[in-house]
């Protein structure tokens, strides 16, 4: 009657099933759905039908110089939403990328023209000292234990300050002196703001970097380590800490990567503006985190992709630049760029939900 | 941690090290910078011997505007001279403005100048300042307001004014379609510099609004609309920055049109020289500034109104172009035009 | 962070795990007179633990009895302030589960054992992933994870449709498989489950028994913490009941009874209030559980009341 009498453990091990055996529970689900389901497929479709809409509506959309504009202006967007895509996926926010772009301008600007350096000298510091604001964003984040979104309004406040106040404090005035003529400029506007031909249309190399930088994400996302843990700390922090990923390094890098976003179009601005204004960039930051929306990545972490972003950033661009090539109302700008935006959110929505109900 | 630990014990003596080797190793550019740049010095106009006293400056100034920048050096140029002690203070959002005056008025300082962007959300604390016999005077914004708010005098450019007379001077130039940019979708002042253009143009006037924070954004914006429409002859912005922006945008459209600003900066007074910009429309805006403080100080020492107390005292628009241009560039690079 | 770059046991037989023999040598892992003291609070206290290969021990307890202050120690999230912690014989402290995970200690935890959204493969390797190539283009070997990730769960008796459906998608049960087979793979020698068949039902929790099963199988130590004794009593070689932070039963299950463990459990006049309730309630008796002799898994007895006796 009672259960001394066993001489062993009652369970024991199961027979292994042999190879090639379902659990039989779920029907596979037909490729093109399954397709459909991917984040990032159903923003692709939501700017395809954008820029449908501005094919038909605005007829100068049609020649490929303006196709290169709205590449140009996605590619300033897209470049920042790339590195605040994956920090996203890595479960944090940055809300200072806004301003962190003009204080990377700001230093390598002022840095070359105070001292009369070679412009490349300012550009390196201005790398180190973004790298490094990323670097502390990341450290309080994990250090305080704080959400990102309250340590990085501090420092999107902090910075915001400073690049005022050390503006005026070392130039005399809110905006930097013109460093155009200096050495090393015309090298440093080839590499970051220089434009080239293509069959006669000029392509601005931003949309080179752009679509480099994203699919070396891509790649870094689905085929490395690194992007494995990326997936982890936002999707379950506590898990992948307890199964051996470096949960730190992997936060604090994801915040530098936002850092070597906001260098490289800072210098952008800079040598393709020659002067930096102290008091740009502020709300900026919400632009990168709704391209990054947009492109399929979760607010709360643990999903997303980079090439989501990508088209993310190209809906932004194109609903910006349609909406002046189809020469509309401009009182109503903003209200059809929300509407534009809305609209493409649902159809993103709406493919998503087709594709993976069951 | 380990790895983080170690690079920051590193990280101050790398910078250390990299900042003596750039200077060192040969880095310096040859050309520009400021070592090219430090020529001559401000000039100063002696100091009054009149009793300390205490006046506000209080706009809706932006963090980072360059044009208040230069307001700003105007009003210290005056306070400098009048013994006065300068308090300035600015904030966009009109709520904030009025608090910032009543701080001044519980201060109880001598005299008040402010801007007049949103007037109705000051007049409370205008009549306030009356109340405890504070002067005010307004600048900049609210031409057409101050008489109604009972400010005592006031300083600037009539925004419709300096409009009408951009239109006109683009049709002695022959324009025939222009395209006004907006930076700021909203702003009164830059409604009515637009609507004026549009009334005094004899040609076509369209606007064009761009995000004034996102320069590659508003670079692009503005080369769409040039593609859009081959037609336009004229870009006219209504900020300094942006009209430097609108020629990059001319050009990467491949478009003929010229630019043509208002407002004025250090660097667009190079490209006024240089013939890429033809023209700015200034409103002087550190005469703004010097002479809010500067009346005050007449008006507390010698009872004095400028503009007789009835009319405002128009510091703009004053055209600068290619003629008269190296006299005001001397003065823009000290940014006080 | 170390590189499993091993290539996967071949399958079929058990993987002699590491260094240890059998049975009759040093216990894997063993604590002697071991407590914890946070501050002035006393977590445990005295506690003697050995862990042999090939066998189940279990570790019992109410809610609040010490069992997570047992786990941390072993798992490395935490030291403890007295006694002795041997592994192999030898003292050690560690300072991070990373070192536990060294030493072949891996902890499988009952809500984090996971991440949800990933796909299976990747939580496998998570941590410990495969690659290939040199280093500016080392990227992961797919190809390899989900053939080792597939094999090693058919090992364990895991078979899934698609390694790349997220594991969230798979019930609770399958998901601690999936953990205990990931922790087996990685050359765990001692596997420490806490409380895996807490948050489940009667039949996932038999799943998840039958991998306790197959892990022993296997030759693997297993520390299983639970506060159900029926659980235990059908994996368990041995049992240590905990209370208040300290050892109140250690037997062999050859020295125990189910009813005997559920005793002390329970705690024995706490217990004897309870069965004199349910008498006069009626229609249950501990006397008339089903027979488990010839009973395999999925375990289909019903849980009885006094296992339930905590929140």
């Amino acid at each position: 009657m009672s259960m001394t009498e066993h001489a062993g453990p009652a369970v024991t091990t199961p027979p292994a099933p042999g190879p090639g055996g379902t659990d039989g529970r779920t029907a596979p689900r037909p490729p093109l759905l399954r397709l459909l389901a991917r984040p990032e497929v159903g923003v692709l479709l939501g700017a395809l039908a954008v820029l449908v809409f501005f094919l038909i509506a605005a007829p100068s959309v049609r020649q490929g110089g303006s196709m290169a504009t709205v590449l140009y202006q996605s590619s300033t967007i897209g470049i920042m939403a790339l590195p605040v895509a994956l920090l996203m996926i890595g479960g944090e926010f940055d809300l200072s990328s806004g301003v962190a772009v003009v204080t990377s301008a700001l230093t390598a600007s002022m840095l070359s023209y105070q001292l009369t350096l070679n412009v490349w000298a300012g550009v390196i510091v201005a790398l180190v000292l973004s790298l490094a604001i990323g670097a502390f964003n990341g450290w309080m984040v994990i250090r305080t234990g704080l959400p990102s979104f309250l340590v990085t309004l501090g420092t999107f406040l902090i910075l915001q300050g400073a690049n005022l106040a050390v503006t005026k404090l070392v130039t005399g005035n809110v905006a930097t002196d013109d460093i155009s003529d200096m050495d090393g400029f015309d090298q440093a506007r080839k590499v970051f703001a220089s434009s080239f031909d293509v069959g006669g249309v000029q392509v601005k190399i931003t949309v080179v970097w752009w679509l480099v930088l994203a699919a070396l994400a891509t790649w870094v996302l689905l085929r490395t380590k690194y992007g494995n843990w990326v997936f982890a700390v936002g999707g379950n922090k506590e898990s992948a800490r307890a199964v051996g990923v470096p949960v730190t390094f992997t936060k604090i890098t994801l915040f530098m990567a936002v850092g070597f976003g906001a260098w490289f179009i800072g210098m952008h601005n800079l040598f393709s503006f020659n002067t930096v204004q102290s008091g740009e960039g502020v709300g900026q930051e919400l632009i990168y985190i709704s391209a990054a929306v947009i492109g399929g990545c979760l607010l709360t972490g643990g999903q997303g992709s980079a090439i989501g972003p990508v088209f993310g950033a190209f809906m932004f661009g194109m609903v910006n630049q349609g909406i002046v090539y189809a020469g509309w109302n401009p009182d109503w700008f903003k209200a059809f760029l929300g509407v534009m935006l809305l609209g493409a959110v649902l159809i993103n929505l709406w493919v998503q939900r087709t594709a993976t109900r069951r | 941690m380990d790895r983080f630990s170690r690079s920051r014990r590193f990280a101050p003596l790398v910078a250390v090290a990299a900042a003596a080797a750039l200077t060192l190793a040969g880095c310096s550019s040859s050309s520009g910078g400021k070592k090219a740049d430090e020529k001559g010095s401000g000039a100063s106009a002696g100091k009054a011997t009149t009793p300390r006293m205490t006046v506000a400056l209080i706009t809706h100034q932006a963090p980072g505007d360059t044009f208040w920048d230069i307001v700003h050096k105007g009003a210290e140029a005056a306070a400098a001279k009048d013994n006065v002690k300068l308090v300035y203070s600015a904030d966009p959002n009109a709520g904030n403005q009025a608090n910032f005056v009543q701080n001044a008025i519980d201060q109880k300082v001598d005299g008040i100048a402010i801007t007049l962007a949103k007037p109705d959300a000051m007049k409370d604390v205008v009549a306030k300042a009356k109340a405890a016999n504070i002067p005010v005077v307004g600048l900049n914004s609210g031409v057409s307001d101050w008489k109604r708010l009972g400010l005592m005098e006031f300083f600037g450019q009539d925004e419709t004014v300096a409009g009408e007379a951009f239109g006109k001077k683009l049709n002695e130039l022959g324009a025939k379609k222009t395209v006004c940019v907006v930076q700021e979708q909203g702003n009164v002042g830059l409604t009515q510099r637009c609507d004026g253009l549009k009334k005094a143009f004899s040609g076509t006037t369209e606007v064009l609004y761009v995000n004034g924070t996102d320069m590659p954004s508003v670079k692009a914006t503005i080369t769409a609309k040039l593609k859009q429409d081959t037609a336009i002859d004229y870009v006219a912005t209504l900020g300094a920055p942006y009209a430097l922006t609108a020629v990059q945008s001319v050009a990467d459209a491949g478009s003929k049109a010229k630019v043509a600003t208002f407002d004025l900066n250090k660097d667009l007074t190079g490209a006024i020289s240089k013939g890429t910009i033809q023209f700015a429309v200034d409103q002087q805006p550190w005469l703004q500034g010097y002479l809010a403080v500067d009346s005050l100080w007449l008006y507390k020492n010698n009872g004095n109104y400028m503009g007789g107390g009835e009319q405002p005292v128009l510091t703009g628009p004053a055209f600068v172009d290619k003629t008269n241009v190296d006299a005001v560039a001397q003065y823009a690079a000290k940014g006080t035009r | 962070m170390t590189d499993h770059d091993t290539p996967a046991p071949t399958a079929g037989e058990a993987p002699a795990p590491a260094p240890t023999a059998g049975d009759g040598a040093a216990p894997l892992v063993e604590l002697r007179g071991a407590g914890k003291s946070y501050g002035n609070i006393r977590a445990l206290h005295g506690v003697d633990l050995t862990v042999h290969a090939g066998k189940v021990t279990c570790v019992l307890g109410d809610n609040g009895a010490g069992k997570s202050t047992l786990i941390k120690i072993i798992s490395g999230l935490h030291r403890h302030t007295e006694g002795d912690f041997l592994v192999d014989g030898a003292p050690v402290r560690f300072a991070s589960p990373r070192e536990a995970l060294d030493r072949g200690i891996a902890t499988v935890y009952q809500d984090l054992a996971t991440v949800p959204l990933m796909p299976v493969w990747r939580n496998f390797f998570l941590g410990s992933e495969l690659t290939r190539g040199p280093w500016p283009v080392r990227r992961l070997d797919i190809a390899r994870m989900k053939a080792t990730a597939d094999q090693e769960l058919r090992r364990m008796g895991i078979v899934l449709d698609d390694l790349e459906q997220p594991i969230g998608t798979l019930s609770g049960g399958q998901r601690q498989s999936v953990a205990i087979a990931r922790a087996v793979h990685f050359g765990a020698r001692v596997l420490i489950l806490d409380e895996p068949t807490a948050a489940l039902g009667v039949k996932q929790s038999g799943v998840v028994l039958k991998y306790i099963a197959a892990a022993r199988d296997r030759g693997l130590g297993v520390i299983f913490i639970t506060h159900n004794p029926h659980h235990a009593y059908l994996v368990g070689d041995h049992f240590s009941v905990l209370r208040l932070g300290t050892l109140e039963l250690s037997a062999d299950r050859a020295d125990v009874s189910l009813p005997q463990l559920t005793d002390h459990m329970a705690g024995g006049a706490e217990l004897a209030a309870l069965k004199h309730e349910l008498a006069q309630v009626g229609g249950v008796d501990v006397d008339l559980l089903p027979e488990e002799k010839d009973l395999t898994a999925p375990l289909a007895a019903p849980a009885a009341p006094p296992s339930e006796g905590n929140p």
